[in-house]
């Protein structure tokens, strides 16, 4: 029982903080589920990062009596079988399996890279914020001419509409977990020199189009079917679930994103991607897919530092600019 | 030539058992479809969490397990949850039927059946499901041999949010021709009933034992919050479905001052993953997170139902009971799940 905390029910165990591994807390989420979270709250790409590692020496571990894990930004939730695995052992294995993880610096995630079109500022996303002017808010600060991107460029204090669109283009974006909805990503941007942010609609947005792609904090996100919203929009991509399986992509599932998938953005034409999307659906579009990938993390955390400066510079005028900026 | 005579007997002894009914004869039509009618199989679509997948699956699973018990099928079966009555059904083939969960006044041709109890239903024959009036929010309905939908990705279960699994992916409507699986009728499976103190009751006042956390006292919540949380009769809120159960906002003291980086607002945390079952603290607001549920998101949740009282959310009706939770301990939480999984069984089946 070292070590174990009794004033706080929820709590099964922690593992104290240990070199560069955050603490670890094992909660109880009721008798099926175990709630593993990771440090403070921050948001800190490498906890997400060291959860794949250990997601992956739970997988290979086979634990009998484990159903299925979630791993997320600073989080694990393991669903399993109380009644063939005990929590305080199954509690057990997870702190063993954490002396296995190796140091996040020399983690080699698999990781496939993704290629999806984009079409800024398209039609679709359009009328459903022309619809959010006309029946939800007419004064919404965070829409101008018709859009949502010259708001985000005036909160991250970037020069033009184009300029936002240079940001999201010029960085991979790590999906760190997918949910909320089937096939939901949450994406990450792994270059923090165009690390944009912005704040949500208010009220949230009662229509958005399947496809569309938009921003909440530094969160990027891709509906994976028509709904309601509230992160600021840039544009439509190709569909990422489709429940009728209509192409190749989606054989095993209708989900096409994996958490650690990386997503980079291709611009296309509004027209054009409306040509893609029909050819998604008949089935005759490759969708552009590496899979054999691995992201190295250690260089990953070199190039971080090879940034820092500019990094820095970058953060000081924007919030120099969000300081300024209209919320919703 | 004998092992072609056996076959051709075989054959010959099915056809005369089923009626020589072939697949179009072996239907469920649809009559009424009721307020939400859907098939559902236990324990869901299990294992697609990690893709954002709730497991669908009945919101009671004990009465749904337990219809699939008095009628002999396997207990995770295809089998329909009826949601508040007002469902009505014509059968084309001799079949074995149990009705459980909420009392709902149960007919086949206008005669009453008993509920918790296995009944005969000839081709042509109209089953009928009055409204729950006396307590309790869902029945379920089993046929020997299940109900024959595709799988989606391993289950039969309707995800209604998404509109996939189950009967075209929604629920069922007057005029649907449901299949059935094609199982010759048994008449050894007629008249077997639930052993009376079994069957649970159901009432306005609900009490469900539920676990502390995973995000509670003394690091998320007060403690005079959680105090509260396990002693207040919260209201069902009018706007609940399978997605979740809404209770009562409440002006929470909290923790924390704010979400720090994930938010303003003292519930906001970065996003992680749902039990299922787990009460979710969407600012204010308390709801129950059930079958069709959001997998993941950036709320806390501040307690978690247990495996053996879960089924009893999937009994509260919207707009009128009240609910308490009861705190248990987890070795309590296990003790009841076995008790309840044993219950479960062939032994606790009598001749009705």
């Amino acid at each position: 029982m070292k070590g174990r905390e009794h004033t706080n029910r929820a709590v099964i165990d922690r593992l104290p903080k240990s070199g560069e591994r955050p603490e670890v807390i094992y909660r109880y989420a009721g008798d099926r589920f175990i709630l593993l979270e990771y440090g403070d709250m921050v948001l800190d790409l490498r906890t997400n990062f060291r959860i794949f590692g250990l997601n992956d020496a739970i997988k290979k571990a086979r634990i009998d009596g484990v159903i299925e894990t979630v791993p997320a930004l600073r989080s694990m939730l393991i669903h399993y079988d109380s009644l063939k695995l005990e929590p305080a052992h199954l509690v057990d294995i997870l702190k063993q399996l954490e002396s296995d993880v190796p140091p996040v610096e020399s983690l080699i995630i698999h990781s496939r890279r993704i290629e999806l079109p984009i079409a800024f500022e398209d039609r679709y996303t359009r009328a459903d914020i022309e619809r959010y002017v006309k029946y939800t808010r007419q004064d919404a600060p965070n829409i101008i001419n018709g859009h949502n991107i010259e708001y985000i460029a005036l909160y991250n204090g970037l020069s033009s509409k184009q300029q936002v669109i240079d940001y999201i283009c010029s960085t991979q974006w790590w999906n760190a977990c997918i949910g909320f909805w089937p096939g939901l990503p949450f994406m990450f941007p792994l270059d923090p020199r165009y690390a944009i942010v912005a704040p949500k609609y208010n009220p949230t947005r009662p229509w958005t189009p399947e496809g569309a792609v938009g921003i909440g904090g530094p969160c990027v996100a891709i509906y994976p079917v028509a709904s309601p919203g509230g992160y600021q929009l840039f544009g439509r991509t190709l569909p990422i679930f489709d429940l009728q399986q209509r192409n190749p992509a989606f054989k095993d599932n209708p989900i096409l994103l994996r958490a650690t998938d990386r997503v980079e953005w291709q611009p296309v034409s509004d027209d054009k991607l409306e040509v893609l999307r029909a050819k998604v659906f008949d089935g005759s579009y490759r969708y552009k897919i590496v899979s054999y990938e691995a992201f190295h993390v250690k260089s990953y955390l070199k190039f971080l530092d090879s940034i820092k400066d500019e990094v820095a510079e970058f953060q000081r005028k924007q919030a120099d600019a969000a300081k300024s900026a209209p919320v919703p | 030539m004998s092992i072609y005579l056996f076959f051709y007997l075989a054959w010959a002894t099915w056809r005369i058992e089923t009626g020589g009914h072939t697949e179009a004869l072996n239907m469920m039509e649809v009559v009424e479809g009721g307020i939400q009618t859907t098939v559902q199989d236990y324990p869901g679509r299990v294992g697609f969490l990690d893709l954002g997948m709730y497991p669908a699956g009945p919101m009671d699973h004990l009465a749904f397990r337990f219809a699939n018990l008095l009628v002999g099928n396997p207990l995770g079966a295809a089998a329909l949850e009826v949601t508040l009555g007002g469902f009505k059904a014509r059968f084309d083939r001799h079949c074995v039927i149990a009705v459980t969960g909420a009392p709902m006044p149960v007919t086949v041709n206008g005669v009453e059946v008993p509920m918790w109890q296995s009944f005969e239903v000839k081709p042509g024959d109209l089953l009928t499901l009055g409204m729950a009036k006396t307590g309790g929010f869902r029945a379920y309905v089993a046929i020997h041999g299940g109900i024959d939908v595709p799988e989606y990705m391993g289950s039969h279960a309707t995800f209604t949010v998404g509109g996939f699994g189950g009967f075209e992916g929604r629920g069922l409507k007057k005029g649907d021709r449901v299949q059935l699986k094609l199982t010759p009728f048994s008449q050894k499976l007629v008249g077997r009933a639930l052993r009376k103190e079994l069957v649970p009751t159901y009432s306005f006042e609900w009490e469900i034992e539920a676990m502390r956390g995973p995000q509670a006292d003394p690091d998320y919540m007060a403690a005079e919050d959680m105090e509260f949380f396990f002693s207040h009769s919260w209201k069902v809120d009018r706007n609940s479905n399978r997605m979740g159960i809404r209770l009562e906002p409440h002006k929470w003291q909290w923790a924390r001052e704010t979400g720090g980086v994930a938010g303003g607002h003292p519930s906001n945390i970065l996003d992680n993953g749902y039990a299922v079952w787990t009460v979710n603290m969407c600012g204010d607001q308390p709801i129950i997170l059930t079958a069709d549920g959001p997998s993941l998101g950036g709320f806390i949740c501040n307690a978690t139902l247990i495996h053996a009282s879960s089924w009893k959310a999937g009994q509260l009706v919207p707009g009128r009971d009240h609910v308490k939770f009861k705190e248990v301990t987890i070795d309590e939480a296990i003790a009841m799940a076995r008790a309840l999984e044993t219950s479960i069984s062939e032994t606790n089946i009598v001749r009705g």
